[in-house]
């Protein structure tokens, strides 16, 4: 793929936290468009893989490209003005209603109070969070799902062609995460979104990943896509994460064989 | 009572200033420090670590050490000690309030793409801001309260009509002063309260009446301040006072003589403590103060074993302040109040004690009291010294308390003041300093240099003085306030006008 498809570029990323090494050469490129799932066991690096996208985490040697320039270029705030940024715990601000949660990026961006509230409203519409009933509410009055709807939707509300997306679907039931799952895929597709997604679980990589970065130990040990890794796991780690959502699914076969 | 509430409307207006002026400059150092120590830990744990130094500093030592810190008495080292003290609340608070917001809100505010900045208005301070104003409300508290001590430093406030009541008895005065200050800090304090919790919640109307009670108190407080600037008195002639009753007395009495004499106006700072007034003196930040000679000899002149006798005591001093300080001694008023060593007399007559060296044998087994200068004094050391006495213990206690303690049996002997009323209506027998080592304390009126330029007549009124007193009248006039429970304002215009009519002084 050529620079002006390559929206991500990380080289050699290595960063230690005291005597632990986080990530220990890190190399990844994400398409325009793509969306590229960030796979492992708690501690395997890739929550840090992410942050160092929007430089939440700065590396200690390596080098992040967003958009063909080096981060470095710009200073951190303008960076991440342009890329959404949406995790599990949400954050979304106590002090401050949903409308203004979500148009905070844009508020920061110094957009007309019109073009935000146009903006808010449409963004919510589409989270199936009827602006009416919620512009005015207050976080602590959504639900556990209400509340990651709302994060998605500050992600996305000053219109940003990259997002990252750390477990923003954790702690849910699985009901509301399968539509939220649902709801996100065409996202994606209408808006042309490029997402670098971090999650523990391979059943919804497998799902919704146009390619897989299943990561150990500060490294990334297979990269491709779900069809790929599922024909050829690249050594015993990746098969074994593949194994539960194989195991299920053939139950669920085998159920549906059943039943017909 | 009815002086106490004329003097309410003035003193609590004094107690507001000093107490929001205070609240004002802890908050505009705090906040700022406070921000900064979050983002600096190690600065922070230091800046956190000297409030809290300052906090366990008692909060009357704070007032007295401002005064030769800053060589001055008054407004100016009260607020600073006031700011000082109200400072640490306001700072743990901000610290503790910052801090404490959630980690996953910072990084939501780093992910939207908000600059430090913008992180800490947008986000960390107003989270913070229940937190804050908690401290704040603390301050305000503690503010309102240790500004009844500012008095002692020489700026007015309701602090002048507790202290002035518990010294000459006048209960009535006392709960003036403590409900008014304890009016002023709950309101203070809701007012704080109502307009954290009319913000937070986004009422207009809690928001809009706290902002109006928090405005009127500042324009009360700011109002004053201008209206004594647009309508300038003449300096008025400031008389300075120790805290208790004869020098309440002798202070009004000075007061009106230069008032009546001179026609120029004349206040009394009463309370001041006794090297508070010498210093304030010699600054010119008062006029002119009654001191005793004795104490002079001992503490500014720094002369110890035994002194030489009365006049020549007098002429010493005379000359020392002079040459030294370049204040005057206009007058002697004719009596002397010295510590002298008192007892029951029931008491004294079943030792047999009529004789300071006649405590020796019984001195193991007595308890004795003074206030809280006396231990420390060079007489009480010379005392020891020259009878070599030691009692079974020491007690310091109030002046005011002291008389009834020894009264009751609490105590065996006291350091009395020998012009004191109270020796007369407790019945207490004054044992004679045989060997004459407590030096003698002819009361004297001492001038600033600066009053004999700018006030000629008022220091030649105050020298009228001299002689104009004797130790009788001024038991009498003790006795007055203490027993009777006359003010010392009326005590003192009474015998003016008395001596008027009598004999022309």
């Amino acid at each position: 793929m050529g620079t002006l498809g390559r929206v991500i570029l990380l080289q050699g990323l290595v960063k230690r936290y005291g005597a632990a090494l986080a990530l220990d050469g890190v190399s990844l490129e994400v398409a325009r468009g793509e969306c590229v799932f960030l796979v492992g066991a708690s501690g395997c690096g890739k929550t840090s893989t992410l942050k160092v996208v929007n430089r939440l985490v700065e590396p200690d040697a390596g080098s992040v490209q967003v958009g063909g320039h080096d981060v470095r270029e710009s200073a951190p705030h303008e960076l991440r003005r342009r890329i959404g940024y949406a995790f599990q715990q949400v954050g979304l601000f106590p002090h401050l209603s949903v409308a203004e949660n979500v148009g905070i990026t844009p508020a920061l961006l110094g957009w007309e109070r019109a073009r935000i509230d146009a903006r808010v409203d449409a963004l919510l519409e589409r989270m199936e969070l009827p602006p009416a009933d919620f512009r005015a509410r207050r976080p602590h009055q959504l639900s556990g799902g209400q509340a990651q709807r709302v994060g998605l939707a500050r992600a996305l509300a000053a219109g940003p062609e990259l997002l990252l997306l750390d477990e923003p679907f954790g702690a849910l039931d699985p009901a509301t995460r399968d539509r939220l799952q649902q709801a996100f895929q065409r996202l994606r597709r209408e808006l042309d979104l490029t997402v670098l997604f971090v999650s523990h679980d391979m059943a919804e990589a497998l799902l919704l990943a146009d390619r897989i970065a299943v990561m150990d130990a500060g490294r990334v040990v297979q990269l491709g896509t779900p069809r790929e890794l599922l024909a050829a796991p690249a050594d015993a780690r990746v098969a074994a994460l593949l194994e539960t959502p194989r195991r299920q699914s053939a139950r669920v076969d085998e159920l549906l064989g059943a039943s017909a | 009572m009815n002086e106490a509430l004329a003097e309410l409307p003035r003193l609590a207006t004094a107690h507001l200033q000093l107490s929001l002026a205070g609240l004002a400059l802890a908050l505009s150092l705090s906040l700022p420090l406070g921000v900064l120590a979050v983002q600096r830990p190690r600065l922070g744990a230091a800046v956190l670590g000297a409030a809290s130094v300052i906090q366990t500093i008692p909060s009357l030592a704070l007032l007295a050490i401002m005064v030769p810190l800053l060589a001055r008495i008054g407004f100016l080292p009260a607020w600073l000690a006031l700011t000082l003290y109200a400072a640490l609340p306001i700072l743990r608070n901000t610290v503790a309030g910052i801090a404490g917001v959630e980690p996953a809100l910072r990084e939501a505010a780093r992910g939207v793409g908000m600059t430090p900045a913008q992180q800490l208005r947008r986000v960390e301070l107003p989270l913070a801001l229940p937190v804050i104003v908690a401290g704040v409300r603390t301050a305000a508290v503690w503010t309102v309260g240790t500004a009844t001590l500012s008095t002692l430093v020489g700026a007015e406030s309701l602090g002048n009509l507790i202290f002035a009541g518990l010294q000459t008895r006048n209960e009535a005065a006392v709960i003036v002063g403590c409900v008014g200050a304890a009016l002023l800090a709950l309101g203070l304090d809701q007012a704080i309260g109502l307009l954290e919790r009319g913000v937070r919640e986004g009422s207009r109307a809690r928001t809009r009446a706290a902002a109006l009670l928090i405005g009127a108190a500042l324009a009360w407080a700011g109002g004053a301040v201008a209206w004594e600037r647009l309508a300038p008195a003449p300096a008025p002639i400031r008389i300075g006072a120790k805290p208790f009753t004869e020098q309440y007395v002798l202070g009004e009495l000075l007061a009106a003589t230069v008032e009546r004499e001179t026609g120029r106006p004349a206040v009394t700072l009463q309370n001041l403590g006794s090297t508070v007034l010498f210093d304030a003196l010699r600054a010119g930040e008062i006029d002119a103060y009654v001191d005793y000679s004795g104490t002079l000899w001992a503490t500014i002149l720094a002369r110890e074993g035994v002194p030489p006798a009365r006049a020549a005591v007098l002429a010493e001093v005379t000359r020392v302040l002079e040459r030294e300080h370049g204040i005057r001694v206009v007058a002697a008023l004719g009596f002397e109040n010295t510590y002298a060593l008192a007892l029951r007399r029931d008491r004294a007559d079943a030792l047999g004690v009529r004789r300071i060296g006649d405590l020796a044998a019984h001195a193991a087994s007595l308890e004795i009291g003074g206030d809280y200068e006396w231990f420390q004094r060079a007489e009480w050391r010379a005392l020891v010294a020259a009878y070599g006495f030691a009692f079974r213990a020491t007690r310091t206690m109030d002046p005011t308390l002291m008389y009834a303690a020894v009264a009751e049996g609490e105590v065996d002997l006291i350091a009395a003041y020998s012009t004191d009323g109270r020796i007369a209506a407790y019945e207490l027998a004054v044992l004679e300093d045989e060997r004459g080592v407590i030096p003698p304390y002819d009361a004297v009126v001492l001038t600033s240099a600066a009053l004999a330029t700018r006030a000629p007549d008022a220091v030649a009124a105050l020298g009228r003085l001299d002689g104009a007193i004797d130790a009788e009248a001024m038991r009498r006039m003790n006795l007055a306030v203490d027993r009777d429970g006359l003010t010392p304002r009326e005590v003192a215009r009474a015998f003016l006008a008395e001596g008027k009519a009598g004999d022309g002084v």
